[in-house]
């Protein structure tokens, strides 16, 4: 399983005097096993390029290839393409339509033609992994549901056609703490379970320290920066000037640092900064002064 | 895709013409369509061409942009054309079998193609030059008359102008769900009639959902805004007759005595 997009161009309204050039010559490959975050201002063009990974958008110029298909060329099978990358779209409780929340689930995988076992298996396996009770939740109708509820009903109708890539945008974006904390939990059983990639797209730089094992910078349409978050987050002032910033965890040890505690530029989570902290103060008698934390992601 | 849809369009442009009075727009406009009735013979039609290709030439909206309007109903000219060509009794110029082709049926066929020409290019430059608010505007104060007549003349008026503002806004709800469901492996463009009527519920349900979800939004936003229909409700942008305006209703009066002089004395 591997992705890889080649020179990638998207433009808006081509021809009319408003275009916009949303995606600007993107090249980047993700292998199996990978944990990509994308990241980037409002508008930066996060949205318009995770588009084009299951065809949903064909780009102006540029290739992308999953595994050897090129799915830009014209004679690809879509359906084959969609079994594969599973993409959730930001606000995807919108896309809701059935009667009940079973069946919902289960429009996509009755239309890779599955067998109606098969396919109520793979609800409820869904259900399970968002965290929707299946008794209580199956033959709800969809539209009672509360926002939370309607979000992890939608993201399982996408998990439940099983991608090898799955991605999802902004999967978080106004929800509580819970439901947030939920969600990224689920997320997380997903790629132990199935592996593959899996692509996150957020504005929680914390989510993003916490979760990804690459991180990919966005701003106007050009792909700036792509690196392990250590990296990525280690230039704040870089980050700052494109309208983004550091996870909280990474400030707080830079307010430390500005403050006279040796700084410590490894420091993403709140993993790390435990840790950190726990070293300086606890360490404080053992002589263990400079020694620095190890990095647990 | 679907936002290429051009009937009833705007064109965003500074010209004369789209500065007029909207008032004085479509009453110019009903004025043009009675007067393409009035037309006789394809000198009157020289002053019709004239007369609108000066106004379009004021516009500054593209030509290319105007002919695209025309192409929606390129069929019903066509047809009318022919049929025009084939049932006209008169002189034959060409025969096959039972068609035959006169010469009053060739001269009535374009002559008819050519008024609903000049009939959709005058209505399409009105939608084309005046902003959708400004039309209703000019809709609600032509109108205002008849509101002693128990018309709720500005109900109306505010119905289309919610109506036109959220088309395009539809249009990308629309949009929207139906990436979000082909992600899904909706496929929405093959299959029989039946199979792709039925492959359009996925869209159809969210998009009504959305539509009820944006009505009820706005409807508590005006709410919140002390909204409360027409009564002695002001305008921001009052219409105003100008100078232009006169100009123009000179133009549109040389225009219509050139009309029906030719008419009566050619
Ligand atoms: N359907 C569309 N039609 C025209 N322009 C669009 C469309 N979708 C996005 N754009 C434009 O393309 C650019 C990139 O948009 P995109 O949605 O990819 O940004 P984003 O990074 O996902 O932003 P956000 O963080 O707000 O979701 C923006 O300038 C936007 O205005
Ligand atoms: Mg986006």
């Amino acid at each position: 399983m591997s992705i890889k997009a080649e020179n990638l161009t998207h433009i808006y309204n081509k021809g009319l005097a408003y275009e916009t050039k949303a995606v600007d010559d993107v090249s980047f490959t993700a292998e199996d096993g990978e944990f990509i975050g994308i990241i980037g201002h409002t508008g930066s063009g996060k949205s318009t390029l995770i588009q084009h990974l299951n065809g949903i958008l064909k780009p102006e110029s540029g290739r992308i290839f999953i595994d050897d298909i090129e799915i830009t060329s014209k004679n690809v099978k879509m359906t084959q393409i969609r079994k594969r990358v599973g993409l959730v779209f930001q606000y995807p409780e919108y896309q809701l339509f059935e009667e009940t929340v079973l069946r919902d689930i289960s429009f996509g995988p009755k239309n890779l033609g599955l067998s109606d076992d098969e396919v109520v298996e793979r609800a409820m396996e869904a259900m399970r992994l968002v965290g929707l009770d299946f008794e209580t939740y199956a033959e709800r109708s969809p539209f009672e549901l509360s926002g939370g509820q309607k979000r992890r009903a939608a993201i399982a109708g996408v998990i439940a056609m099983r991608p090898d890539v799955l991605i999802l945008d902004e999967p978080t974006a106004g929800l509580d703490p819970k439901a947030h904390e939920d969600i990224l939990n689920m997320i997380r059983s997903v790629k132990e379970r199935a592996g593959g990639i899996v692509v996150l797209v957020s504005h929680n730089m914390g989510d993003i320290a916490e979760m990804t094992d690459r991180v990919l910078v966005m701003d106007g349409g050009k792909l700036v920066r792509d690196g392990a978050p250590a990296e990525i987050f280690a230039d704040e002032e870089f980050l700052k000037g494109i309208g983004l910033g550091v996870p909280p965890a990474a400030r707080m040890a830079n307010v430390l640092a500005a403050g006279g505690l040796a700084s410590d530029r490894s420091v993403l989570t709140l993993g790390d900064l435990t840790d950190f902290l726990a070293n300086r103060l606890g360490g404080a008698g053992g002589g263990a002064d400079d020694e620095t934390p190890e990095v647990s992601r | 895709m679907i936002r290429d849809i051009t009937i009833g369009q705007y064109y965003p442009e500074y010209s004369k013409i789209h500065k007029l009075d909207p008032r004085l727009k479509i009453v110019v406009t009903l004025v043009y369509i009675v007067s393409l009735f009035l037309v006789k013979d394809f000198i009157g039609y020289a002053i019709v061409f004239a007369s609108i290709g000066l106004v379009v030439a004021m516009s500054k909206v593209p030509i290319r942009f105007i002919l695209r309007g025309l192409k929606p109903i390129f069929l019903i000219i066509a047809f009318t054309f022919t049929l025009n060509m084939l049932m006209t009794k008169g002189t034959i110029l060409w025969s096959w079998g039972f068609v035959r082709i006169t010469e009053e049926g060739l001269y009535n066929a374009v002559f008819m193609a050519l008024r609903l020409i000049f009939l959709i290019i005058g209505s399409s430059l009105l939608t084309l030059t005046t902003k959708p608010i400004k039309l209703t505007d000019g809709i609600e104060s032509l109108l205002k008359p008849f509101k002693k007549m128990g018309l709720p003349v500005h109900e109306l008026a505010m119905m289309m102008t919610i109506a036109l503002r959220f088309i395009p806004t539809l249009l990308e709800e629309t949009d929207k769900i139906m990436k979000a469901q082909q992600a899904r492996g909706a496929d929405f463009e093959t299959g029989g009639l039946i199979k792709r009527a039925k492959a359009m519920i996925p869209l159809l349900i969210p998009l009504f959902v959305g539509a009820f979800r944006i009505a009820q939004d706005l409807a508590m936003a005006m709410e919140a805004r002390c909204y409360h229909g027409g009564e002695g409700r002001t305008k921001l942008n009052a219409l105003k007759f100008r100078g232009r305006d006169a100009a123009a209703i000179i133009f549109v009066v040389i225009y219509l005595s050139a009309v029906v002089a030719e008419r009566i004395f050619v």
